[in-house]
């Protein structure tokens, strides 16, 4: 079996503070594949050690292996932006450019990174992102105006469109429905399910009903541990540990 | 109305009254130096050669706004790119210490005389070459807007919030891009104010002027190692001069500087409005 993602006893400080301790895992292509946990347990620090964003926080630390196609995105001279390009990442509050229309916003990382020859191609990219975030419907006769004007959940799924339009291999996405009203909730969450077609997703949620409902492998991360990983039916209906059994049934029950 | 509630309201009165009296000074200044200015100013005034101290001739202040604006060009290139990035590094860098330190000198040095750093121009700049030069001025007014320029395009990079910093490099860009050509963009409006009420500031300077351009020249511009003039220290020199056409010209000159330096911060102003998403 190929792996889009090993992470080998990764371990992250923010100044002294251990938050990831000796965490392991493998995650296969083409699933979803959720991280839950109680808040602070360090998903969100998790998903950033993997795409190297920690790199923005001059306190953090890092040590361990996170491997893309058996390429360790931490060893030395390695290209941060190549790492980074091999990631599409959707953040927990919506966080579109505001001052950019909707249309720069997908078209911007194209477009800076090369990826297109011209201008149609750049315009069929855009379309065909915002079309796989099923944002184009809603969008298509306001590519010029601001991203700030949409709706919550609209420039969420125009924060995923603007993550596909890199071509990503992998897609991270740190409670991507977390301010969203239920409505948009499962709108993404019937997304996340077509894109694993395409994508390999890593969703970060502290809400293990959408991990069950939508994910085919799941870890469950407490205090900074891995404490279980498996199919997601089998951590659901078998938790081998204590502390998942807790979780899972104290938030389910 | 009750003892409290009067003396709430002549508190408020002191306090309105106080506020009034300290923006009449600014309108007393403009109506005085438009009331002797205005009338001289006229597009050959912009142009022409200021006029010998007597005589007829009515001379203009050229020169010295051809000064004007070369200065303070040199001190946007050579300032103002040294500021900005300098605010860009003390902004992304606040945890260094050599960010921490360089903040607290150019807190210092926003606050230096800047007689003192025509003075130091002097030395670098004028005295080894033994001629006065539009270069040393570019150069002295480049120091005066540095620190001022770096700590506000510090506070502009610093209010962009982080998750939109995120967001840019999520995009697997170069720091390069991600601060220049996208997160600028954000920051626009902070930067821009910075970069022009630091032009209004060297656009009206004269102290760093004195010891490095002398200002005498009636040449319009004759090479950044030539003397030059400016308009303040135009002003400067014909109004201590005894003669009165120059102290016209000095009233003209004045006029002139001060509407420059009125739609500078009539454009920043206008700038700050543009963007309210
Ligand atoms: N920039 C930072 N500096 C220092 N400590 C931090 C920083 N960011 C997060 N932490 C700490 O690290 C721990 C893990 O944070 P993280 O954001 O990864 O948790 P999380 O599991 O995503 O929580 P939530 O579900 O609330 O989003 C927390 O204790 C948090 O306080
Ligand atoms: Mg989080």
């Amino acid at each position: 079996m190929s792996w889009a993602i090993e992470v080998n006893n990764l371990n992250v400080w923010y100044g002294d503070k251990h938050i990831l301790k000796d965490v392991t895992f493998k995650v296969p292509k083409n699933i979803i594949f959720a991280i839950m946990g109680p808040s602070g347990c360090g998903k969100s620090t998790l998903l950033r050690a993997m795409n190297r964003l920690l790199d923005l926080n001059p306190y953090a630390r890092v040590e361990g292996q996170v491997k893309i196609n058996g390429i360790d995105v931490y060893s030395d001279n390695i290209d941060i932006t190549w790492v980074r390009r091999q990631f599409g990442m959707v953040f927990q509050i919506p966080n579109p450019f505001p001052h950019l229309s909707i249309y720069e916003n997908v078209a911007l990382g194209p477009k800076v990174n090369g990826l297109v020859k011209d201008k149609s191609e750049l315009d069929r990219l855009v379309k065909r992102a915002l079309e796989q975030a099923y944002l184009w419907d809603e969008v298509k006769n306001d590519l010029k105006k601001p991203a700030s004007m949409l709706s919550g959940g609209q420039q969420q799924r125009l924060c995923i469109a603007r993550a596909l339009a890199l071509k990503p291999k992998i897609i991270l996405m740190d409670e991507p429905t977390a301010n969203l009203d239920p409505v948009a909730s499962s709108k993404i969450e019937e997304l996340m399910l077509e894109l694993k077609e395409e994508y390999t997703i890593i969703i970060v949620t502290h809400n293990p009903q959408q991990a069950a409902r939508i994910s085919d492998y799941v870890a469950f991360l407490y205090m900074g541990e891995l404490i279980e990983i498996g199919e997601t039916s089998m951590v659901f209906t078998r938790p081998k540990h204590e502390l998942t059994e807790k979780y899972v049934v104290g938030r389910m029950g | 109305m009750n003892k409290r509630k009067i003396i709430e309201k002549l508190m408020l009165g002191v306090i309105s009254t106080l506020a009034v009296i300290s923006a009449i000074p600014i309108f007393a200044i403009m109506f005085n130096v438009y009331a002797e200015g205005l009338k001289h100013v006229n597009l050959s005034f912009l142009i022409d050669l200021p006029p010998p101290p007597v005589g007829d001739r009515v001379g203009g202040i050229g020169p010295a706004l051809v000064g004007t604006f070369t200065l303070v060009s040199l001190a946007m290139v050579i300032g103002g790119a040294i500021g900005f990035f300098t605010g860009l590094y003390l902004s992304e860098f606040s945890h260094t210490k050599l960010s921490q330190y360089t903040q607290m000198f150019l807190q210092i040095m926003v606050e230096f005389p800047t007689i003192i750093i025509g003075l130091f121009a002097y030395t670098i700049l004028v005295a080894p070459i033994k001629r006065f030069n539009a270069l040393a001025g570019g150069f002295a007014l480049s120091i005066v807007i540095i620190p001022y320029i770096a700590l506000n395009v510090r506070e502009a990079y610093k209010s962009i919030p982080y998750t939109l910093k995120e967001a840019a490099f999520s995009l697997g860009v170069s720091a390069p891009v991600a601060y220049l050509r996208i997160l600028l963009s954000t920051a626009r409006r902070g930067v821009l104010t910075a970069l022009l009420i630091g032009m209004a500031k060297v656009a009206g300077e004269t102290a760093p002027l004195l010891f490095t351009i002398l200002g005498t020249t009636f040449t319009y511009f004759g090479g950044l190692d030539q003397p030059i003039n400016a308009i303040p220290l135009l002003i400067y020199n014909f109004a201590l001069s005894p003669y009165e056409r120059w102290h016209q010209v000095a009233w003209g000159a004045a006029a002139v500087l001060l509407t420059i330096i009125l739609l500078i911060f009539i454009v920043s102003r206008l700038i700050v409005k543009e963007v309210k998403l």
